[in-house]
């Protein structure tokens, strides 16, 4: 099956913003994705947008979708309709056309230390740390981020606050923290307890209803709220 | 960062941001209205003439849909604030949906029964 479709792509040249219409034929299974490279390989050649997997693994492929954040190669173009509008993801500056600086979202990343911390840790000599399946399930679904930013983009906290760390940061912090063989829970934990952190969330929870891998962040940041109530009433008697 | 707008974008979006913006606005207006009540208030201290020339400007039957609207955004608010502070303190945040349509539910039941009572009131 095959028909005629059109992609409306906000476009940035680094100077102004434009609307750029593009008419071609899709057919059935054609994801966004493959639109935009017919795009750019038969039609218009300087549109830039990011890629890489194809298949939902890299997180690269964000934008917007017809105003929702969604991975352009896990979209059907028939499953969208027959006009679909394009757009950099928000709350990213955008720096050229679908491709925005993602630097800072990463950086909020790194803050929250995304990696197990242990007072042991010796690599000259490794040891298994074992885990029940139930200590597994405790963070395995916020272990499946794939760092797209389309909580980042849906997120309104984030789109008023530029130092709120955001549901993908608080997420990972969350999962570590969630692990029963890390030992980094107080580190993080006075990363994300300030006005920029969890509190800053006002449980808009778009972020769960965007997010291509079901992680449900939303949760996540309730979870981490709760652990650090706990941990700022037990600091006060400590 | 896209702003304030960011707070009221609903293209694309689901019934989560609605109740979202709609908790914004209804804040607003309830903000708004605790200033003028306040001012008033505040009327007294210039005597209770004044006063009482304040309320007959708006305690009039031409002013019910006026009254009733801020009935509404108040009783939204406070539905909607209830489920908010739920799901913020880590409960039911798996029904959110379920519930921002209970508490919309309860709140225009809430409105339409304070907004009878209004005009009962009024008109005697
Ligand atoms: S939490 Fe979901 S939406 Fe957010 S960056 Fe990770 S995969 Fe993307
Ligand atoms: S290209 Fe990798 S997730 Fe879409």
């Amino acid at each position: 099956m095959e028909r005629e479709v059109l992609f409306r792509i906000r476009r940035f040249d680094g100077e102004k913003e434009y609307w750029q219409d593009f008419r071609f034929t899709a057919r059935k299974g054609m994801t966004v994705l493959e639109g935009l490279y017919f795009i750019k390989e038969n039609l218009d050649g300087s549109l830039a947008f990011r890629a890489s997997c194809r298949m939902g693994i890299c997180g690269s492929c964000a934008v917007k979708i017809n105003g929702k954040p969604r991975l352009a190669c896990e979209t059907q173009i028939f499953d969208v309709g027959d006009v679909l509008e394009i757009e950099p993801l928000d709350n990213m500056p955008v720096l050229k056309d679908l491709i925005v600086d993602m630097d800072g979202f990463f950086r909020k990343h790194e803050a929250v230390k995304p990696y197990l911390i242990r007072k042991d840790d010796d690599y000259e000599n490794p040891k298994e740390l074992l885990q029940t399946p139930k200590e597994l399930h405790a963070y395995y679904d916020f272990s499946l981020c794939i760092k797209c930013g389309a909580c980042y983009s849906a997120c309104p906290a984030s789109a008023t606050r530029s130092d709120y760390l955001g549901p993908a940061a608080i997420t990972a912090a969350y999962r570590f923290c969630a692990d029963s063989r890390d030992e980094g829970r107080e580190d993080r934990l006075a990363l994300v307890s300030g006005s920029e952190g969890v509190w800053r969330c006002h449980f808009n929870a778009e972020c769960s209803e965007v997010c291509p891998k079901s992680i449900e962040p939303a949760k996540a940041i309730q979870k981490m709220r709760l652990m650090s109530a706990i941990h700022m009433i037990k600091s006060i008697f400590r | 960062m896209k702003g304030v707008s960011g707070w009221f974008t609903l293209k694309g979006k689901s019934v989560n941001s609605i109740a979202y913006s709609f908790h914004r606005l209804t804040g607003i207006v309830l903000l708004l209205y605790l200033i003028a009540h306040l001012s008033f208030l505040t009327s007294l201290r210039i005597g209770e003439e004044t006063y009482t020339a304040f309320i007959s400007i708006t305690v009039r039957p031409e002013t019910l849909p006026l009254d009733s609207l801020l009935f509404l955004a108040t009783f939204y608010h406070a539905f909607n604030g209830l489920r908010v502070v739920l799901n913020e303190f880590g409960l039911l945040y798996e029904a959110r949906k379920v519930l921002i349509y209970l508490m919309t539910l309860l709140a225009l039941l809430f409105w339409l029964y304070s907004t009878y009572m209004m005009y009962v009131f009024l008109t005697g």
